[in-house]
């Protein structure tokens, strides 16, 4: 089996590894790293439950390998969450009962994270239109869609504070 | 006493929910875990001739091989739901013969799932193919090929119910409605896939399972049948479920992981990956329904006559449901005298059959909201006014049923009217209008239903002419701690619908603490959570026996408290009451016990209980709605047990070009009793209304003719994104149950039920100018574009 030796940055702290060269990042980051946040709904790219940032940007961690990620910076839900409680998108998913039986959220507030940082005002039909690559089994996307316009708001209201 | 139950409390469980901090199946790591895969027939049709596994074994990293033949010798067959006229052996894999695409022969144990994977194609079968079974009229015929030769037909259950004077009816009737439907099979596809993981302790000759399956009483029963070992020696854990829905079951899995278990000596793990998910676990029926209503001049229905075919596809395992369920709520809504309902269960070599987010009601409801509708059409009348004339009133429930069910409470009426108010019925009529004149198709489209909560088992007697399982029932569990906190157990293990804040909410009323004050458990572990045959999450059933069996236990230890205070401070019982962590004495402020302190005194200072009273502050208690009965003499029964309902309009625009259906609005009224918990009981609403509205625009899996799956992926099988479904517009009305301890009632289920009526009915609206039909779903861009340009296929 090919082994790739990779250097990246993982929710703010360095990582050196040596990968089997068709290991997924979602693996990688779930079997090798313990990062069982992120969640595998379809391995194909299409449900979004994988998704986290790379570089800032979203991603499908199934349809990325991790030996491609040398030099990347990659956050997860893990990474998302401060030390000692939620975030303000967490916060708000809670307070508008955004998640059912959780599955989708990790990869939702990436996606979030994502659109905040791009658009600290979205409509709700951008809001829509972010999360379109996200499937949620569970809420019918009416709450999520809410929570991410609470969060929006509380995010324009406060000075300084991440989403 | 009410302080929680009714609060719009947010999710205790979100805490970490939220932060990646769930265990879901997969995160769960046993030491020394091996993964599992599965080889699976390309045929939906053929003999296994010859397999050989021998150089999967070899391959590095593989520890256990385990072919159909030796799951056979090692395991008894999967006892099925409803006894056949001839035993079906039906193990864990596939022995001579394959029966639809997917199909598991032989799965391997190995360090990865990747090796395993690797190993699956060091496997050989020869297969010879059989003529496939697809359509399921088809598979009725006498000449049709045969899924189980030694049964002599495809047909697993035939029969035909009659009740009140049907023909008298059809002969009187001003007129007679024939149409018939199709429903396509579609699931809900919880976003976790469906999985196990076994151990097996060689020392005990006992399993443990880690597994997401959502109902484990009767999961246990079967694993313990085809192991051939005692209950008490098995193990069931569900850890946080990512959704459920009804699909996640399929004991064979169980068993295949405990027979690789055992060969390899070490904790195996399986679960599908998204492929299995949508090909091989579990569809909705497919089917037809061919549709009479007879009717007066007014539009009063006076009878109705159904022939229903459910293709279940291999389905042994819980054949007959969908057949049952559509039985027991046939008329809907309606007070419809006469019914006959003919009944064909079909086996066809399609993936299994099963339960799906509102079992069978969302096609008796599109049957018969479609027809009301057409019905509506031909007599030139609204088909709202046509519903309010021939709905069960208020004042007449509760309401029985021709085919026995009873309806409790609600005001189907009051429902439809608030809905109609809510979607402002008449200024979008008006704006309806001005669209045609402009050339546009917009759509409105009613659909209302009954939701039913709670499945009693005895209504399989009416196929097997026996009683086996009856009822319905839940068990539950609560503890005061020895430091005065709370923790409660239930047998039904949650899938998303918050039982830990919702539970947490009965109980700290029950208690007088906070539900901050109460730890729920995750979810089910058969070594400690109180459990019956019966428990499960399935049936919508959370409201009717769950709800009973926590206040059951929560007021068994709440008496306690209460004979342990009045003991210690000399007063009566009577006087004693729970508030703010408090046993109080009525009337004198000031005087009182910590329940902490009380704890102390039931685990510690048992000295200082009452005389007779036993130590320690728990409460077990199990809960059987009071409303189910054996069946009737007359073959009535009352097969689901308390009665929500929901009204939904839908506004939908085709555009003329690309057939594309947009949903511009869906407002949904309806009624569960009182809502224990608002916030939870609209995301529900929100969630099932959306997974209708997928099987009416989207969801299909298609089979070719030689009973290949066409739509195995999410980009075939397409799911609805937020960018295709709008803001459900929810409201509400609060008629309670008599029936149930707090008056709520099932709320799981409802949108899926009416949503693709409503959308199909809102559809031919919008093309009334064309005279189409619709008598089966998705309705996709292409069946509505190929409409649009020959609306003669469709009249």
């Amino acid at each position: 089996m090919n082994e790739v030796a990779v250097r990246l940055r993982v929710n703010g702290r360095d990582v050196r590894a040596s990968v089997a060269a068709r290991r997924s990042l979602a693996d990688f980051l779930r079997d090798d790293l313990g990062l069982t946040g992120t969640h595998v709904g379809c391995e194909h790219g299409v449900c979004g439950a994988c998704t986290v940032l790379v570089d800032g940007r979203t991603v499908r961690s199934c349809l990325l390998l991790a030996a491609q990620l040398e030099g990347a910076e990659v956050t997860t839900v893990e990474g998302l969450t401060p030390a000692g409680g939620l975030s303000v998108l967490q916060a708000a998913f809670q307070e508008c009962h955004a998640l059912q039986c959780g599955f989708c959220t990790a990869g939702m507030l990436a996606t979030a994270h994502e659109l905040l940082a791009e658009n600290p005002a979205p409509t709700r039909a951008d809001i829509r239109d972010a999360i379109a690559g996200n499937l949620c089994m569970c809420t019918g996307y009416v709450n999520i869609v809410r929570a991410i316009e609470l969060a929006a708001r509380r995010l324009r209201e406060s000075t300084a504070g991440r989403p | 006493m009410s302080r929680w139950v009714g609060a719009p409390l947010p999710r205790k469980e979100d805490a970490r929910l939220t932060t990646g901090r769930g265990l879901y199946l997969d995160d769960v790591a046993r030491a020394g875990q091996l993964h599992a895969a599965m080889l699976r027939s390309p045929h939906a049709h053929a003999r296994v001739v010859a397999l050989d596994a021998s150089a999967a074994t070899r391959l590095p990293g593989v520890h256990a091989v385990l072919t159909g033949a030796e799951a056979a010798a090692a395991s008894r067959p999967i006892r099925p739901l409803i006894p056949t006229p001839v035993p079906l052996p039906d193990w864990c894999l596939a022995v001579d013969r394959v029966r639809y695409a997917g199909e598991p022969v032989a799965a391997v144990a190995a360090v990865d799932r990747a090796t395993a994977e690797d190993a699956l194609e060091r496997i050989r079968v020869e297969y010879e193919p059989l003529p496939p079974v697809v359509d399921p009229e088809a598979a009725l015929r006498p000449d049709s090929p045969l899924l189980y030769s030694e049964l002599g037909t495809n047909v697993l259950w035939h029969d035909v119910f009659a009740y009140g004077d049907v023909e008298g009816a059809f002969a009187g009737a001003d007129g007679v409605l024939r149409e018939r439907f199709a429903i396509q099979r579609y699931a809900s596809t919880p976003l976790e896939t469906f999985g196990a993981i076994a151990e097996y302790d060689a020392g005990l000759d006992a399993y443990t399972f880690w597994t997401n399956d959502q109902r484990p009483g009767l999961t246990l029963a079967i694993l313990a049948e085809s192991l051939g070992i005692p209950q008490a020696r098995l193990r069931l854990v569900t850890p946080d479920v990512g959704g459920a829905f009804g699909n996640k079951r399929r004991p064979a899995y169980l068993l295949v992981c405990a027979l690789l278990a055992r060969r390899a000596g070490r904790p195996v793990k399986y679960l599908e990956d998204r492929l299995e998910n949508l090909g091989a676990l579990m569809h909705a029926c497919n089917g037809v329904m061919d549709v009479e209503l007879a009717y007066r001049a007014d539009g009063t229905v006076v009878a109705l006559r159904v022939r229903d075919v459910a293709d279940e596809g291999k389905n042994l395992v819980s054949p007959t449901q969908h057949n049952l369920i559509k039985l027991g709520n046939i008329v809907n809504g309606y007070r419809i005298g006469a019914v006959a309902y003919e009944a064909y269960s079909v086996l066809t070599t399609k993936c299994p059959s099963g339960a799906n987010r509102g079992i069978g009601k969302p096609f008796m409801c599109f049957a018969v909201e479609r027809a009301m509708a057409l019905l509506a059409r031909r007599l030139a009348m609204d088909p709202a006014e046509l519903r309010l004339r021939n709905y069960v009133r208020a004042e007449e429930m509760p309401y029985t049923t021709p085919p026995g069910a009873q309806y409790d409470s609600g005001d189907y009426p009051a429902t439809l009217r608030r809905a109609l108010e809510r979607f402002d019925y008449a200024g979008w009529r008006a704006a309806q209008a001005r669209a045609r004149a402009e050339g546009r198709l917009l759509g409105i489209g009613i659909a209302t239903s009954v939701e039913p909560a709670g499945t009693n088992l005895a209504s399989y007697e009416l196929i097997t002419g026996r009683r086996a399982a009856s009822g319905s029932a839940e068990a539950a569990m609560v503890r005061v701690e020895p430091d005065g906190r709370v923790r409660a157990a239930l047998g039904d293990p949650a899938s998303g619908q918050g039982y830990e804040t919702v539970v947490a909410q009965i109980v700290a009323d029950e208690l007088g603490l906070t539900p901050a004050d109460v730890d729920v458990e995750r979810g089910f572990d058969s070594s400690t959570t109180p459990w019956l045959y019966l428990s499960g999450n399935y049936s919508n059933k959370f409201s009717v026996t769950d709800v009973g069996a926590v206040l059951g236990a929560a007021r068994a230890v709440r008496d306690k408290l209460r004979r342990i205070a009045a003991h210690r401070l000399e007063v009566s019982v009577d006087d004693v009451e729970l508030a703010e962590a408090e046993a109080r004495v009525r009337g004198v402020p000031g005087r009182g016990l910590a329940i902490r302190e009380l704890a102390r005194t039931a685990y510690a200072d048992v000295l200082g209980l009452p005389p007779g009273e036993p130590p320690g502050l728990e409460a077990r208690h199990a809960h059987q709605n009071p409303l189910a009965r054996p069946v009737g003499a007359d073959r009535t029964v009352r097969s689901q047990l308390v009665f929500s309902n929901a009204a939904h309009c839908c506004l939908v625009e085709i555009d003329r070009r690309t057939g594309a259906v947009r949903l511009l609005r869906h407002v949904v009224v309806h009624d569960c009793g009182r809502e224990l918990n608002p916030l939870i009981v609209e995301g529900m609403v929100h969630g099932s209304t959306v997974h209708g509205l997928g099987a009416a625009l989207l969801e299909e899996f298609r089979y070719d003719e030689s009973g290949q799956l066409l739509t195995a992926t999410f980009m075939d099988y397409l799911k609805p994104t937020a960018l295709d479904v709008p803001d459900i517009e929810v409201d509400r009305l609060e008629h309670p149950s008599p029936f149930t301890p707090l008056g709520a009632k099932g709320v799981g289920e409802g949108g899926s039920i009416p949503a693709p009526a409503a959308v199909a009915n809102a559809v031919e609206d919008a093309l009334a100018e064309l005279g189409v039909t619709v008598r089966s779903l998705p309705l996709t861009p292409e069946r509505v574009w190929r409409w649009l340009q020959n609306p003669e296929e469709a009249r």
